[in-house]
């Protein structure tokens, strides 16, 4: 009896706070989540994928319309911000336009990488046994790889292509993600919740999906987000070499490689683009770091 | 200790054999190496006779087992480029420019990276720490290309105190020292972080306490006493490291005209020289694999307790 009515009591409390509060709530709430996010990387990444979803709009000039009488002017405020390349084309513009490339190939080749190293870490710690070894030794297997030399090579065999980038990216980088996620498989398969989903009868589809995949999500996020900036680089290294998507579209990496030529007359050529590719990886990065921080605090000092 | 050597060769045999079996089929299936190695307008006939002379007409299996048989020969075919004979010795050419920078960088990134994440430790939160975070984050979101054309842009363009291109044979060391340092750069900032938060917690211990007590000078207890078991983690990372180091070669040697493996890989892409692209990147996977079987050899030697749980 006394129970119930402490219960009651409780209740009683409860209730008339959460109307009372509801709209300081709802802000707390939202101020608790966001805490100490980083400013400077949240709105550098919103800011490329606005650039990516609307370039047509935000480009002041045409970015492969060649003007061969205004070539290599320098930036300035009246009319090229960034200055122009060395067929006239408006580098804001083309910055504006490969942002599309970079965050497209980054949060895909993130998505592949992902993708794959969650079916990989899932088999492996589910089975268990010999197939958790053979897995475990083709992902050593695959960090051994020389991956940009094996990516130079399959993709200049599958001829250069959005896609093919994107995947040959997501194929080579999946290994983090298998690793650190199959620890995490096995940590949670082992939790009274796993077991008595067990007992309970669940079907080994059902654990999977419903109590063990779940719980992935955290690290996933983290992962993933620390990952977008290593298929920005990847992206970038590849176009650089003259194998990410091909020209006339603009990619930070193919713009670098264009400036190789003009370094002793166009400082900008490469300061702009290499500038952009360093701050969206590193928002990505410090994304990572927090969203590490924020939603496992056991595991700051990784 | 030796029952240890026998399990991690054996466990690297193993890798060695998948990472074959990963070339071959990233080689083979993902694409077709005749168009690849064909001009496009190349007639019907020209093909047939490509695709006999690479092997490529016969069953996958019977393909596969020519490949090993060209691992354990080491004869992998003959370069298509003029004279220049069998695609090993194009490549073993080439190989000591590549040992020569990816050494260099190696050093650099060590030393520097251990260098301040040793003085980042002593003083956490310090104005050095700051600046240590700052190199680090900015290490890790800097593209080796990008390091690359900014030192050229800065050291050769307005200083004039570097070479840009060539190679030690032609520049000496002085041309030595952009290109590890963009090629180290990236392996800074990891070096760093590793060695600051493994001394935090060496620092923590008994024993640098107790050589503190026993009033040892602040600067023999963390150089010495502490940087000595902190180092050992820096080892670890080394295995993925030394991946990224061959990998970045490709793009560094690109930038600065280095005449090493990663250019020739690029060279032999754009003249389509199949037999050399294929050693190269066997050869790279091969070089990996053996220094990450050493390293964990080492790493057992170095910490006894690995033996034992391993």
């Amino acid at each position: 009896m006394a129970g119930t009515r402490s219960q009651s009591g409780k209740l009683a409390l409860a209730v008339p706070l959460a109307v009372r509060g509801q709209p300081t709530l709802v802000m707390q709430r939202l101020r608790e989540t966001w805490r100490g996010v980083p400013i400077f990387s949240l709105l550098m990444l919103t800011g490329s994928i606005l650039c990516a979803l609307f370039a047509p709009l935000l480009a002041p000039y045409d970015p492969i319309k060649t003007s061969p009488a205004k070539a290599l002017v320098a930036p300035s405020l009246s009319q090229h911000l960034l200055g122009t390349d060395h067929l006239g084309r408006d580098m804001l513009s083309r910055l504006i336009y490969g942002a599309r490339i970079s965050v497209t190939v980054g949060f895909l080749a993130v998505f592949v990488a992902g993708a794959l190293g969650v079916l990989i870490a899932v088999v492996s710690g589910v089975y268990k046994g010999w197939v958790d070894r053979l897995l475990m030794r083709v992902t050593d297997a695959f960090l051994a790889l020389p991956y940009l030399m094996i990516a130079v090579t399959v993709i200049s065999i599958l001829k250069p292509s959005m896609m093919n980038v994107i995947l040959v990216i997501g194929l080579l980088r999946w290994m983090d993600y298998a690793r650190v996620l199959r620890g995490e498989v096995l940590r949670l398969i082992e939790m009274d919740f796993v077991r008595l989903a067990i007992v309970a009868g669940c079907t080994r589809r059902r654990i999977i999906m419903r109590h063990i995949f779940p719980n992935m999500v955290n690290t996933l996020l983290v992962l993933t987000s620390l990952g977008v900036g290593a298929g920005v680089i990847a992206e970038a290294g590849l176009s650089f070499l003259g194998l990410g998507v091909p020209r006339p579209l603009p990619s930070w990496g193919t713009m670098l490689a264009e400036s190789q030529k003009y370094l002793y007359t166009a400082w900008w050529l490469p300061l702009i683009p290499g500038l952009a590719i360093s701050l969206l990886v590193m928002s990505s990065n410090l994304m990572g770091d927090w969203l590490r921080d924020r939603l496992d605090p056991t595991r700051r000092q990784l | 200790m030796k029952l240890y050597i026998a399990k991690r060769l054996c466990e690297g045999g193993a890798t060695i054999w998948i990472v074959t079996l990963v070339v071959f089929a990233l080689l083979r299936i993902t694409g077709n190496p005749i168009d690849f190695l064909a001009p496009p307008d190349m007639p019907w006939t020209d093909r047939a006779y490509l695709r006999e002379a690479y092997g490529l007409d016969k069953p996958l299996w019977q393909q596969y087992v020519l490949f090993n048989k060209s691992i354990i020969t080491g004869d992998f075919g003959k370069s298509l480029r003029g004279t220049q004979g069998a695609a090993l010795d194009v490549l073993l050419e080439r190989v000591p420019a590549t040992l020569q920078l990816t050494v260099a960088a190696l050093l650099f990134s060590i030393v520097a990276g251990i260098g301040a994440g040793v003085v980042s430790a002593a003083r956490p939160d310090s104005i050095y720490d700051r600046i240590g975070k700052v190199i680090a984050i900015a290490g890790q979101s800097m593209p080796v290309f990008w390091v690359g054309l900014l030192l050229i842009l800065v050291f050769t363009v307005h200083l004039g105190w570097l070479p840009s291109a060539g190679g030690v044979d032609r520049l000496g060391l002085q041309g030595l020292i952009m290109p590890s340092i963009s090629l180290g750069w990236l392996l800074v900032a990891s070096h760093m972080r590793m060695v600051r938060s493994s001394v935090l917690d060496v620092l923590d211990s008994d024993y640098i306490k107790m050589a503190r007590v026993k009033g040892l000078p602040w600067h023999l207890v963390l150089w010495k006493h502490a940087l000595k078991n902190a180092a050992i983690p820096v080892l670890t990372l080394f295995a993925v490291n030394f991946a990224h180091l061959v990998s970045g070669a490709v793009i560094t040697e690109t930038i600065f005209a280095w005449p090493g493996i990663g250019r020739l890989l690029v060279e032999s892409i754009l003249a389509r020289d199949y037999a050399v692209v294929q050693t190269v990147v066997f050869f790279a996977a091969m070089v990996i694999v053996v220094v990450n079987i050493l390293v964990d050899l080492m790493y057992a030697w170095l910490d006894p307790r690995i033996r034992v749980a391993g």
